[in-house]
């Protein structure tokens, strides 16, 4: 079995969003050194998916409203005002969580790090915060396109 | 006959993709959110294809799967799997469980319609398979080109219109047609597409030295003067209006 300490778990990460947004988005996206501020500030979307087994974990997307929008209609092949509302886009970026945290959780159990993957979730508002405690790994992948910046969280620890 | 196909996902998102996916070809599409409601639906609809998702609420695929293969009526249905998950495990298992094929997400509608055109035979719609559109949206009054725009313009209906103008412009050169109306009074309502639709058009018949009228309703009319780019456009209100202007 792999070692949750070494393993390239950015790699994953930065491989998986790469991959999710050129192929069902055609959207380029490069890495950001901006901290991820951005996608705190005014309403923000976040779509996660959790994973429980020898590895227990969450996957998180983070982007703000425009952000958001801009995804949907990329996803969907459709023009900004044709969204019908929240509940696409939630739908949305539900289903990108989902894209990211499968791939991560195949290449955990490739590694012998079997977990089952959760159905996603999605939170969404203007004024919250989200806190976790007791992870062996947490990595962050802060990613631009154009002006929009979006943040991908991961938290990792193995299940003694 | 069209071919049924029904999508299970409890993502409105991959449905809408599956959906748009086999959007040119002479298929009917059937929608369900969880293994539950897709095994009454291909109970009632007897598909010819299943898409069917793996990660879902009450009933997940692999279940509907199951119970797919034990009835006798459904068993021999084609299943194309998808799933977020690529592990060899994860690969291997959905593979033993005997379904036709699978693909892992992220994918494109195409790659879809790749894997299935390799199990079965898919007609093209007649407009896809060359059925000319374009009588659709361009007509002919006397010497003037009119080019009338449906109810809604939305995305599709725009590159559409967009992939004819520029063989319409051609030949209006080539056959010395120097007029056009573009015809909006149809239109229910502004949208980007809309909007870049009509600057689109303006542009290509004004590098082709073609005169172009905008006749619309004063709804439409007050509408787009709302959008900075069409704010300047004169917009005529009746076809006579125009053409007595050209």
């Amino acid at each position: 079995m792999a070692s949750l300490e070494t393993m390239d778990l950015k790699s994953f990460i930065t491989n998986s969003v790469y991959g999710v947004f050129d192929t069902m988005l055609s959207m380029p996206i490069e890495a950001s050194d901006q901290d991820c501020q951005q996608t705190q500030d005014g309403k923000r979307i976040v779509g996660s998916v959790g994973f429980a087994g020898k590895v227990l974990g969450n996957v998180s997307i983070h982007v703000n409203e425009d952000f958001a929008r801009l995804i949907t209609a990329a996803m969907l092949g459709m023009e900004l005002d044709e969204i019908e509302g929240d509940e696409e886009i939630h739908d949305v970026i539900g289903e990108l969580s989902n894209m990211v945290g499968g791939d991560i959780k195949s290449r955990l159990c490739d590694k012998d790090l079997q977990c089952e993957l959760s159905i996603p979730s999605i939170t969404s508002g203007s004024d919250f915060r989200t806190e976790t405690k007791g992870w062996e790994r947490h990595e962050r992948f802060v990613f631009q396109n154009g002006v929009n910046v979006g943040l991908v969280e991961v938290f990792v620890k193995a299940d003694r | 006959m069209a071919l049924k196909v029904l999508t299970v996902d409890d993502s409105k998102t991959i449905r809408m993709i599956v959906k748009k996916a086999f959007k040119p070809y002479e298929c009917e599409l059937f929608e369900a959110e969880n293994g539950q409601q897709g095994l009454e639906v291909a109970k009632k609809e007897n598909p010819g294809l299943i898409v069917l998702d793996i990660t879902m609420p009450v009933m997940n695929g692999t279940q509907m799967l199951e119970k797919l293969k034990g009835d006798p009526e459904m068993k021999d249905t084609p299943v194309i799997m998808l799933t977020a998950e690529s592990g060899k495990e994860n690969v291997l298992e959905i593979v033993k469980m005997g379904v036709t094929d699978y693909m892992v997400k992220p994918f494109k509608g195409e790659q879809l319609i790749d894997r299935v055109t390799k199990i079965l035979t898919l007609e093209e719609k007649a407009a896809a398979a060359g059925e000319d559109t374009s009588k659709r949206y361009f007509s002919m009054d006397g010497d003037i080109q009119i080019l009338t725009l449906p109810p809604k313009v939305d995305r599709p209906v725009s590159v559409e219109i967009e992939g004819h103008l520029k063989n319409k412009i051609e030949a209006m050169v080539n056959s010395g047609i120097q007029k056009i109306i573009l015809a909006l009074h149809r239109v229910t309502g502004t949208n980007v597409s809309l909007i870049k639709l009509i600057i689109t058009i303006i542009q290509e018949c004004q590098k082709a030295d073609i005169q172009v009228r905008v006749v619309g309703t004063p709804a439409i009319r007050d509408e787009l003067k709302e959008f900075q780019e069409t704010s300047e456009i004169t917009i005529d209100l009746s076809m006579d209006e125009a053409k007595g202007q050209f």
